[in-house]
């Protein structure tokens, strides 16, 4: 796509969350929209695709929005590639929009990589942050702050000559922003899919059983374990803390080899980001790996026996101590 | 008999990158070279389908000349031949880049059943190419599976897909994606690695793929990365003095400080 002039306004695929509410990373992202659109004069969309779609406007008109455009159709209960991305497509086509926003999830990725493909356009995943830059590449371009290298690198990229300006960027980036807006502009798309165009055949869906019900990423407090608890007895005590606390628990890549926790909660590289108001890192090295998966932590607070482990580089507070020594006092400190 | 053909990439092998303070990208001189640490579940899921099911295993590759190299350690793991898509006109290729130039690879070779990926590259860490050549060749992607078969030309398989776990049928051709955990790939042989200096190594490059004029990876590349940063985690780094009862009698204060509370289990919340 070119001619960049004709392009305006922000847009935020404002994704619903397992059919029930709106996902909070995409409030989440509307709340940094409404910056972006402040600042160029231009206005916030959010573009919504659901089963009764109408349910979730309310909600989302609190989050700082000049417009919403949806659909609401049965075949859009569940994110299916192809609809998903022949619908939005068409409303890029049509709307152009300048700048287009959507929460790093299993179906903002998939879609953001396919419609960015579509229309030949660059794609900033995982943005940290985003900022209006001018330089000699033009006025007032997105700039995107993305992690490279398994995080040890911060990489700075923008798309200057086509258009949408495209990111995706995890929960926990931005603040919501509570923030209604006089005479929001509501356009209802008709649904428009021709079935045929389908080629996975769906036999059965179950819901999976292997999804925990508290994630790892909305946490407020994560009480992280690592090979320096030694034994499992000593990790499940980090269990039943979480229990008394109302934490979560979470880990390095070890105690899942070792066979003391499942593999959906380990934090880091392959894993999940935390943005917990505290996190405790129990005998946890401090490996790149992991670490990268706690720096969004508002605080962070490590005991581990080895006073040179490179997790106190980037702890708040340094406990040198035994790990499971400590747990054990705090065990019976918080139990009721 | 399937054509099963794998995506690789080499990477430079480093924990602890450096950036170059004149150009501002990461130093690579001095840096081994390897295959990407995700490439290797998407190689191991390629030749065990071929065990069971028949036919050939082409390792792909796009990169610099030196990229060869990681072709022939895939051929040596047990796959049949290798293709090095190398051209200066690719370099600086970003996604976009990347996944029309491979389309017109695949364009090229027509008969594919298979085309299987890891899930990111350990450098620029986008996890797009996938989606993206699925577009371009506009055959569907499969992600997250943990059991299949094929049957006929027919795909079935069981995959996790939002809060679902679905069963579905798609008819070949397709894309995987392979998570970390799906397998545990094979070691390699000494056998191998002999073997693989005499299996083909087909090179295709702009001329041998007929590429349109808006393929060209510096000039055409959608995004231009304006700055790379070490990144440096800034923390307040204070060591709780004292012996280990009051360093957790102060451990205790921060945690109530974020209002961590004892609260009552006896009720199921």
């Amino acid at each position: 796509m070119s001619n960049t002039d004709e392009y305006k306004d922000i847009w935020v695929f404002t994704e619903i969350k397992d059919h029930v509410k709106v996902h909070d990373c995409a409030l989440e992202i509307l709340g940094k929209g409404r910056d972006l659109a402040d600042n160029l004069g231009q206005k916030l969309v959010a573009i919504v695709l659901a089963l009764d779609a109408e349910q979730y406007l309310p909600t989302i008109e609190e989050h700082g929005v000049d417009k919403i455009i949806y659909l609401s159709h049965i075949d859009l209960k569940h994110y299916h590639e192809r609809i998903f991305t022949k619908l939005v497509y068409d409303l890029v086509l049509k709307h152009k929009p300048s700048i287009f926003l959507l929460p790093s999830t299993e179906a903002g990725n998939a879609l953001a990589a396919r419609i960015a493909f579509r229309c030949r356009t660059g794609l900033v995943s995982n943005v940290l942050d985003l900022e209006l830059n001018s330089s000699e590449f033009g006025a007032n371009l997105l700039l995107g702050n993305k992690p490279a290298f398994q995080g040890n690198i911060r990489a700075k990229i923008l798309c200057p000559d086509t258009r949408p300006q495209m990111c995706t960027i995890s929960g926990g980036t931005f603040k919501k922003k509570k923030l209604k807006k006089e005479n929001i502009e509501i356009e209802k798309i008709d649904y428009d899919f021709d079935p045929s165009e389908i080629k996975i055949k769906i036999i059965g869906a179950p819901t999976r059983k292997d999804k925990p019900s508290a994630t790892l990423s909305d946490a407020k407090f994560v009480l992280g374990g690592g090979h320096g608890l030694a034994i499992k007895e000593n990790f499940q005590k980090l269990y039943k803390l979480a229990k008394y606390t109302d934490g979560q628990v979470g880990g390095t890549r070890r105690p899942i080899l070792d066979g003391w926790m499942p593999e959906h909660l380990q934090i880091g590289i392959s894993g999940e980001t935390i943005f917990s108001e505290l996190y405790l890192a129990f005998g946890i090295s401090g490996a790149i790996q992991h670490v990268v998966g706690i720096t969004e932590s508002k605080t962070i607070i490590a005991i581990n026996k080895d006073p040179t482990a490179p997790i106190f580089k980037v702890a708040d507070y340094c406990i040198v101590a035994d790990a499971a020594e400590v747990l054990e006092v705090l065990l019976k400190y918080y139990k009721v | 008999m399937l054509d099963i053909f794998v995506l690789i990439k080499q990477v430079p092998k480093v924990h602890d990158p450096e950036v170059d303070r004149k150009t501002g990208t990461i130093v690579r001189e001095g840096i081994e070279n390897i295959i990407n640490p995700d490439d290797w579940y998407a190689l191991e899921l390629g030749i065990s389908l071929k065990k069971k099911y028949g036919g050939n295993v082409t390792v792909v590759t796009m990169g610099p000349a030196q990229a060869e190299s990681a072709l022939r350690e895939a051929i040596a793991m047990g796959a049949d031949d290798g293709i090095l898509i190398c051209d200066n006109i690719f370099a600086y290729s970003d996604t976009l880049q990347t996944a029309l130039v491979l389309k017109e690879v695949f364009d090229k070779i027509e008969n594919y059943d298979l085309i299987i990926t890891g899930t990111e590259t350990s450098d620029s860490s986008t996890g797009q190419v996938p989606y993206q050549l699925s577009e371009a060749l506009d055959i569907p992607l499969i992600t997250d599976i943990f059991t299949m078969e094929i049957e006929d030309k027919c795909f079935k398989c069981q995959r996790n897909f939002g809060h679902e776990s679905q069963n579905i049928e798609v008819d070949l051709p397709i894309l995987i994606r392979v998570g970390r955990h799906f397998n545990e790939p094979r070691l390699i042989s000494l056998l191998g690695i002999k073997e693989s200096y005499y299996k083909d190594v087909k090179l295709f490059d702009f001329n041998a793929l007929n590429c349109p004029e808006y393929i060209d990876g510096c000039n055409k590349s959608p995004t231009k990365v304006v700055k790379t940063e070490k990144f440096v985690i800034k923390r307040k780094n204070e060591f709780i003095e004292g012996n280990v009862n009051e360093k957790i009698q102060r451990l205790i204060e921060i945690m109530q400080e974020h209002r961590i509370e004892k609260i009552w289990t006896g009720v199921k919340k």
